[in-house]
């Protein structure tokens, strides 16, 4: 087999060696067509049962299909960040670290992680969520921002920059779903990898400049920081019985935005 | 791998059951023939989920696994077998089927425990199905003549009349202390369930893990530390004690909310023997306070 031939990835567009089955950066199947709806949304893949990718000189496998687990084997200096409360389990030897994170007491009102845990040296540990869906491999590069659902986020490599965003406007705050803040994940010099977990299956797709969409707020997931969001009230009226608003979140582009499918419904107004 | 020399040779590798590799799956636990035990690079056998439609004999007797993301077990009892089972999970059954209650002793305990306090037995002849009321994956658990295994509250769905019930007190706890207020916590639960096959027969033994389940054979002295609701069933070989964890560099020396708004409560699992978690555990809400007491063979770690 010639080793400088290479199989381009669809879902992160990363190269792997030919013979491949899965990508080396995202996990997802090579052998498998990217699947897409007709009206344009791009299923996230689904990762195989023990599949392997690496990021900086760590492993990362991905076992089970109903509420999967993310195991890192860490190597070298890498180091990881997660929810206090997503831990599986642990070898004695890996350590643990809190990280430093600005805005503690906003983040703490904003109902954001407050703790936000740093786990390093060598060994294994564990991740999983407390809901059937999805693990979401995003291999960030330098130069890209992702903003991300809160408590959305499994795990991330020590190399990407992680702060958040505050949502403007009071209609976004109060009917968008997503609280006062988001994440925001953002690979400065390095590349890093960004695992989220979606409730559901996952879906993405890519606005161009200036197309929007409209979603169920609480079905949104991650988007590139370029994509903005807006909240409209659609009014449904019932005649002599009044109405109800229904709250919708308008995401424009430019860039990419994935939704999740077992969604978290906000109520009308 | 498993070893299908010749058709009468199979073993199956999750229970280690010998049988005739003809069919499609294990008749005792229900795995795939065939299927290459997936392990994990760190060790942990993924639970082979039984494929859809699987029998499993037990006695006289067969259960059906229907389904594969909350997945009923479908029993045609034969007459003068039986099962009994906690009473919410029973999803159907025939008329003929004759339903009692078990009679348990400490009712007082197990109502002030959380556990069940009703337990309930089907006899045969007939057809009587069970489900859980969450996404996951079911365990057949064979049990050998003499062979016990401890698991945690709340996980267990059915037991074969060959398998005896048993409890004890899990040992892991601590308190925190608000003002005046004491307050016990038990990681993972006050008691846990213990089923034996006692007599000279085996029995079958069924238990729900939420999510997808792994297993892991830990050899003697070796050691891991699991998330407390994420254990599912452990040998009565494995040793546990409460693991208490304090990550370090929080704002430096400053502790805003004190040492327990960032520690880790652990169940550290000791070998020999096998060890079971779920990957979809109930959240655990960490109490808030300080530690004032906890189980004696507590280990801590300060990073």
């Amino acid at each position: 087999m010639d080793p400088l031939q290479r199989i381009a990835c669809t879902w992160c567009g990363a190269q792997s060696p030919a013979g491949a089955t899965s990508c080396v950066t995202c996990g997802a199947p090579l052998d498998v067509k990217n699947l897409v709806s007709d009206s344009g949304w791009r299923e996230a893949p689904r990762l195989r049962d023990m599949s392997e990718l690496k990021f900086g000189a760590s492993t990362c496998q991905v076992e089970g299909e109903i509420v999967p687990v993310a195991e890192i084997t860490l190597g070298g200096t890498d180091s990881i960040f997660f929810e206090h409360h997503v831990l599986l389990w642990k070898d004695d030897t890996v350590r643990m670290d809190v990280m430093p994170l600005q805005g503690g007491i906003k983040r703490a009102l904003a109902g954001m992680p407050f703790v936000v845990s740093i786990a390093s040296g060598q060994g294994r540990v564990a991740f999983s969520r407390d809901a059937a869906g999805e693990l979401v491999m995003l291999p960030l590069h330098p130069g890209m921002e992702m903003d991300v659902r809160e408590h959305a986020f499994l795990l991330c490599s020590h190399t990407v920059n992680y702060s958040y965003t505050r949502i403007a406007g009071l209609r976004n705050i109060l009917f968008g779903g997503q609280g006062m803040f988001m994440d925001r994940f953002i690979a400065q010099n390095a590349p890093g990898l960004l695992v989220l977990h979606g409730y559901g299956n996952v879906f993405e797709r890519r606005l161009a400049a200036g197309e929007s969409i409209i979603l169920e707020p609480g079905a949104f997931l991650y988007k590139d920081a370029s994509v903005t969001m807006n909240v409209e009230t659609q009014k449904l009226t019932t005649g002599f019985f009044g109405g109800v608003g229904m709250n919708l979140a308008r995401m424009t582009g430019p860039g990419r935005l994935g939704i999740q499918s077992m969604y978290h419904h906000h109520h009308t107004e | 791998m498993p070893q299908k020399s010749d058709s009468r040779a199979y073993r199956c590798p999750w229970c280690g059951h010998g049988s005739d590799a003809g069919g499609t799956s294990c008749p005792r636990c229900g795995a795939p023939v065939d299927v290459r035990l997936a392990t994990t690079d760190s060790g942990w056998a993924e639970l082979p989920p039984i494929r859809d439609m699987a029998r499993i004999q037990f006695g006289q007797s067969f259960c059906q696994i229907e389904g594969k993301y909350v997945p009923v077990a479908d029993f045609n009892l034969s007459a003068g077998d039986g099962v009994y089972f906690t009473h919410h999970l029973l999803l159907w059954k025939d008329e003929q089927v004759q339903i009692s209650n078990m009679p348990l002793a400490k009712g007082w305990k197990r109502l002030f425990a959380g556990l069940p306090l009703i337990m309930t037995e089907a006899k045969g002849p007939g057809r009587i199905a069970f489900s859980k009321d969450a996404a996951g994956e079911l365990i057949a658990l064979p049990l050998d003549a003499g062979q016990s295994v401890d698991v945690r509250e709340h996980v267990f769905m059915i037991a074969t009349n060959q398998v005896t019930y048993d409890w004890f007190q899990s040992g892991i706890w601590f308190t925190t202390q608000n003002g005046k207020d004491t307050e016990t916590h038990y990681p993972i639960g006050m008691f846990m369930d213990r089923f034996t096959a006692a007599g000279s027969a085996p029995g079958l033994l069924l238990l729900h893990g939420n999510g997808n389940v792994f297993v892991r054979n830990l050899q003697p002295g070796q050691s891991i530390v699991i998330k407390p609701t994420a254990l599912l069933f452990k040998d009565p070989t494995v040793s546990m004690n409460l693991h208490l964890e304090y990550p370090g560099k929080m704002y430096g020396t400053f502790q805003p909310w004190g040492r327990w708004s960032s520690r880790y409560v652990w169940l550290h699992l000791r070998g020999p023997g096998r060890v079971a978690v779920q990957s979809h555990f109930e959240k655990m809400e960490d109490p808030g306070f300080n530690i004032r007491n906890s189980e004696p063979m507590t280990t801590t770690r300060q990073w």
